[in-house]
């Protein structure tokens, strides 16, 4: 290992960033958009760059740094980074959907220097959140994240609600955060370990597992927690209106990265940590599932606005994510990871596509629009890239996430898997082509004559994040492969076959077998 | 294992001849891209490219089948899921049915490709049309050479969104907007059971791998044990999707929209055949032992094939009738390849009583060939009347396209079963199959074959006798040569297709122990089987006599329309399938999608939130009342919250 080797550049090249927007004077202008460009285009390309060192097919850490820095009271607190399986791909994305956030910001023209600071503070709280070891940490780079997104729906937003979309999204994402927050130190005090960090709560309730009493309340303080933060129906109504109000890069930042924290966060902790809250625990959240796989579905179908639409088809994709969790198989869980990079792609790319959208038609209501392809080829072959991959096309990674969760359920979650195939397939396509039918077929309407196609730079962010799906769906090995291990460390505890006794009815019964949804 | 065993082998001997089905997979995706990327503004170019992708790997396609003939080889696999217990690779499988399947979707698309040059000649998305259509030829060749089911559904869903692209390629007329989204949606519905139906095989059988599933459940034929019917069900919905079955069928007439060599290509060869394939690629789910899960217990005794019979004859049947009373000449035709899937799946479904589907497929490939030149025929015709699509409105064609006039005749004649052309033999196998296994069955076949007789004649008669009724007619010439000369290639293999021996090819692949009957030599059906023979020509030839009495004349509308009367306005509404849909499948999933809008409105984001977080709110909006309404504050208290929690944890 090098001194290359290490998390530390990626979360420091956005803090650094940031820093130098701030020492420039606000009316240079093209000086802050070079350099937040430069300063995105090199955090992703280190996050390209780490992602292409980490070794495949190992279990365990790499890129390992820890810090020790202060106690307080019962509680250590370190800087204490590092990446496996579950975070390299996020990682990943939040380097490559940011640059994309910042290189679609090009028409912002009010209070420039703040936005920039705020959207590369959101970038390095997103690494930052991915990389932390340590829950403290981790907790801290969550809301370091999600602070500047309140801040610029209020400054920048869009719209006549968007005060009360700020609102919403505030109240519901502050008392998510507080609840994950209380289960956080709650779990602390039951294992009575030292300090938050994951690898010694690991090592330690290896040795004294926590009692399952005690498990059974947590867990859920933990999960339901995050969970609001993923939009898991039904706390799920800040979203679609909060990215309708947000400024086209926070609605990237936050449904393509933030939202994968809250799953990243279950993921990292609750699931195998806590073991026995989870075979209790999950069976609801899988039903609940069902919310986002159906009633956002159906939700998306109602709506005019392309925003509301992709908030809402975003949420209906979380149910899979939930799915494949709850599902306690390494197949089920590998292809949540794999969705979660996919759908960080896919969010962002949708938002960008709406985004510029808006900027050529002045609306995004899409009963007024109509065929847009003529004027826009480029545009329109992205959109419909986006759409497809947002309908579970092969060739995208989404395909690979969705399907791969779709088996991994399967024996566990039959019933699920059938309302998640139904969403995805029917649902979710019936939705996306109605809108590609009101947004590019049809005939050109007049008051469009003068909407222009992405230019050469414009295409770049559309290029970059639709490379990477198509990538990750011809060759999703490149993904599972570092995966893979790190999700048997999450179900370890679920592997051998009749784990604890709440699972037993479930594997029980042979394979194929409905079982109950919720046992 | 048997099959790695051999790909090991061919390792060793080091002739990885196989691995050219790669190249003849991936060149026509990279032609695409190629087009798409560094050609859009180069006509000649663009066309130059993909034509010659896609002959390049018919030639390739040639010669692999020259080489393996029927034996089964594979080609390297690319690992493209490596989860453990999952194993999805994308894997390229050549035996006697897929190397056949190769030769006819690039052979013709080959031609399909050479014609468009001619055909799309004055369209401003010359390059887009050759692109997208080379997507599809990938697509198509994924299907062909796929060696498991994932990568099979991979393939299926890319074939879709390229159907989906061309039948939508005139996107600025709404009709072909519309068409394209119901064709796609329709076959969703299908693929949704595909999926469902893979899991239920993967997760009893534990792979995905086609071969390997098939020696399990030679080995262990209970093997899917009660979910055996409800497997081969879900799986043969994709190819209802697919393959237009009723009550799936309502998007492949719309599908017409879409530029002619298109339909002619996927609508009419290729794609649509793609179910019928399918079903033959994992044809042996179909005749193991039938079982059902308790819920479906009424199912006992009937098995999945039997269903599928009953839902092939029955889309025949009805496609024909429909076609009757058609004007539109590619709707005509549109309703004529319902009726010859729905011919092929009922042969498949017969055949799982034989163990032997070929019947099916080697309508499959004459078919290709014949109903492929009637509509590369029908395009000439409509190209030369100026985009007139209605029969009535043209006549005497004959002497003013005597190359399109006679081409189109052979497939009419192929189509009808008239021997020697290719169509009388393939068809004869099946009604001989029929009426082996079920003398229902043979009647419908040979009903079908009566009506099909009958719609093909006056097609041919109203549109290419008697006197021009339209102006387009009266002033239509002969297409350019781009266009007559597929025509007249196309028009080879069905004339010379009686005198190769591609049934008892096809039997052996799937009995290999059976001799074959030789039902592919000239006179071979009526020595095989005089009865299925004689009555298949005999209805041809009452078909023809029937239509002759009506349209013999030149009429100048169809003398039958009133003498149906009602029954008429049935058949031309397409006895109202499209309307039960728009009336009460539409509306349910809108009422759906409204309550739930409804709920997330007024439960969810109005009582639940305001009564659940009810006094945050208040507090929220008080302090926002108080404090500006900034949003800094509420980022200030955020934090703030989280320290004095913090704080107060640590104490």
């Amino acid at each position: 290992m090098t001194a290359m080797d290490s998390l530390t550049p990626v979360l420091l090249t956005p803090v650094v960033t940031a820093v130098l927007l701030l020492l420039i004077p606000g009316n240079l202008r093209v000086v802050l958009r070079s350099v937040a460009i430069l300063g995105s285009a090199l955090t992703a390309w280190t996050a390209i760059g780490l992602f292409a060192r980490f070794q495949p097919g190992q279990v365990g850490l790499q890129f390992e740094s820890l810090v020790p820095w202060v106690t307080v009271g019962p509680l250590k607190l370190a800087y204490h980074v590092g990446a496996d399986g579950l975070n390299i791909g996020l990682i990943l994305v939040t380097g490559l959907v940011g640059l994309a956030a910042v290189l679609v910001s090009w028409n912002i023209e009010r209070h420039v220097k703040l936005f920039y600071v705020l959207l590369m503070l959101i970038i390095a709280g997103a690494m930052g959140a991915f990389a932390s070891l340590d829950l403290v940490l981790f907790y801290f780079f969550n809301e370091l994240a999600l602070v500047p997104t309140f801040i610029m729906i209020g400054v920048w937003g869009r719209g006549e609600d968007r005060n009360w979309a700020a609102f919403k999204i505030t109240l519901y994402l502050t008392l998510g955060a507080l609840t994950a927050l209380v289960g956080l130190v709650a779990l602390h005090g039951a294992a009575g370990a030292d300090s938050l960090d994951v690898t010694v709560l690991q090592r330690h309730l290896a040795a004294h597992p926590l009692p399952a009493a005690a498990q059974l309340w947590i867990f859920p303080l933990v999960v339901f927690g995050f969970a609001v933060l993923v939009g898991l129906f039904p706390f799920h109504s800040w979203a679609p209106i909060g990215y309708a109000a947000a400024p086209t890069a926070t609605a990237m930042m936050h449904a393509g990265i933030l939202k994968k924290a809250g799953l990243y966060a279950i993921l990292r902790v609750a699931v195998p940590l806590m073991p026995e809250g989870a075979s209790r625990w999950l069976p609801l959240v899988a039903v609940l599932a069902i919310g986002n796989l159906l009633h956002c579905a159906w939700v998306a179908l109602r709506q005019k606005d392309m925003n509301l639409l992709i908030g809402n088809s975003s949420l209906a994709h979380m149910g899979f994510a939930f799915l494949g969790i709850a599902s306690l198989t390494v197949i089920g869980v590998t292809g949540t990871v794999l969705l979660m990079v996919a759908h960080a792609l896919l969010a962002g790319l949708s938002f960008a596509l709406s985004g510029y959208l808006e900027t050529q038609t002045g609306t995004l209501d899409m009963t007024r629009m109509g065929g847009l392809l003529r004027r826009m080829p480029f545009y329109g072959t992205a959109l419909v890239m986006g759409f497809m991959a947002g309908c579970g096309l092969p060739g995208f990674a989404n395909f690979a996430g969705e399907a791969t969760i779709l088996f991994g359920s399967w024996k566990s979650l039959p019933w699920l898997v059938v309302i998640a195939a139904w969403s995805g397939l029917v649902i979710g396509a019936v939705a996306m082509l109605r809108a590609l039918r009101a947004v590019l077929q049809g005939p050109e309407r007049p008051e469009f004559a003068r909407v222009a196609d992405a230019g050469h730079w414009r295409r770049l962010p559309f290029v970059v994040l639709l490379a990477a799906m198509v990538l990750f769906g011809v060759a999703p090995g490149i993904l599972t492969s570092r995966i893979e291990p790190a999700a048997k460390v999450v179900v370890a505890a679920h592997l051998p076959s009749p784990p604890a006794a709440a699972a037993a009815p479930a594997s029980a019964q042979p394979a194929g077998t409905p079982a109950q949804p919720g046992h | 294992m048997e099959h790695a065993a051999a790909a090991q082998h061919a390792v060793e001997s080091g002739s990885r001849l196989q691995d050219l089905a790669w190249a003849i997979l991936v060149l026509p995706l990279v032609m695409a891209f190629s087009t798409a990327v560094l050609t859009p503004r180069n006509r000649m170019l663009s066309a130059a490219l993909n034509t010659s992708g896609v002959v390049v790997s018919f030639l390739l396609s040639f010669t692999l089948f020259c080489v393996f003939g029927g034996q089964a080889v594979d080609a390297t696999p690319f690992h493209w899921l490596p989860v453990a217990g999952l194993d999805a690779n994308i894997g390229l499988h050549l035996d006697a049915l897929s190397t056949l399947m190769l030769l006819v979707v690039t052979g013709v698309a080959s031609l399909v490709m050479i014609y468009s040059t001619g055909y799309m000649h004055d369209d401003r998305s010359y390059s887009r049309f050759f692109s997208t259509l080379s997507l599809f030829v990938f697509s198509m060749l994924g299907i062909v050479l796929a060696d498991n089911l994932l990568m099979l559904f991979v393939f299926w869903e890319l074939v879709g969104v390229s159907s989906y692209l061309l039948i939508g390629f005139w996107y600025e007329k709404p009709s072909a907007g519309d068409a394209s989204k119901k064709a796609f949606l329709t076959n969703r519905i299908g693929d949704f059971g595909f999926m469902l139906g893979i899991l239920v095989v993967w997760s009893l059988a534990g792979t995905l791998d086609i071969a390997a599933l098939k020696d399990k459940l030679v080995a262990n034929p209970a093997l899917l044990g009660p979910w055996a019917g409800l497997a081969g069900l879900l799986i043969f919905m994709g190819a209802m999707g697919k393959s237009a079955q009723f009550p799936l069928h309502v998007w492949l007439p719309d599908a017409m929209e879409g530029p002619t060599p298109v339909s002619a290509l996927i609508h009419a060869a290729t794609m649509v055949a793609a179910g019928v394939y399918m079903l033959c690629r994992v044809f042996f789910l179909y005749t193991a032992a039938p079982g059902w899960p308790a819920a479906l217990g009424f199912l006992d005794g009937v098995s999945a094939a039997s269903i599928i019979t009953c839902i092939g004859g029955f889309t025949a049947l009805f496609a024909a009738v429909v076609a009757v009373q058609q004007d539109d000449i590619k709707r005509i035709l549109a309703y004529s390849t319902l009726s010859q899937l729905g011919l092929m799946v009922m042969a498949v479904g017969l055949g799982a009583r034989t163990g032997d589907p070929s019947a099916s497929m080697y309508h499959l490939v004459t078919h290709a060939g014949f109903k492929a030149m009637l509509f590369l025929g029908a395009g000439s015709v409509i190209h030369a009347c100026h985009h007139e699509q209605d029969i009535w409105k043209m006549g005497g064609l004959r002497t003013k396209m005597p190359r399109t006039f006679w081409t189109f005749l052979i497939g009419t004649a192929a189509l009808a079963g008239l021997p020697p052309l290719s169509g009388f033999y393939s068809k004869d196998e099946i009604l001989a199959v029929a009426l082996e296994a079920n003398p229902i069955f043979f009647g419908v076949g040979v009903l079908v074959t009566v009506l099909t007789t009958f719609y093909m004649s006056r097609l041919v008669l109203v549109a290419f006798f008697g006197r021009a009724r339209g102006e387009g007619a009266g002033h239509a010439h002969e297409s350019p040569a781009s266009m007559t000369v597929p025509l007249l290639v196309l028009a080879v293999p069905s004339v010379a297709i009686a005198w190769l021996p591609i049934g008892g090819f096809l039997s052996h692949h799937f009995q290999p122990g059976h001799a074959a009957h030789g039902g592919d030599i000239l006179f071979g059906p009526f020595n095989h089987n005089p009865i299925a023979a004689f009555f298949g020509l005999g209805a041809a030839i009452f078909g023809f006599s029937l239509a002759y009495s009506l349209y013999g004349k030149a009429p100048a509308s169809d003398p039958l329309s009133p003498r149906l009367g009602l029954l008429s306005q049935a058949m031309r509404n397409r006895f109202y399938i499209d309307e039960i849909y728009d009336g009460i499948v539409v509306p349910l999933h809108n009422l759906l999608s409204q309550v739930a809008d409804a709920i997330d409105r007024w439960l969810i984001a109005g009582l639940a939130v305001r009564g659940l977080a009810g006094a945050v709110e208040i507090a929220g909006r008080a302090l926002r009342l108080v404090q500006t309404g900034s949003i800094q504050t509420y980022a200030f208290l955020l934090t703030a919250g989280v320290l004095l929690i913090v704080l107060l944890a640590l104490k």
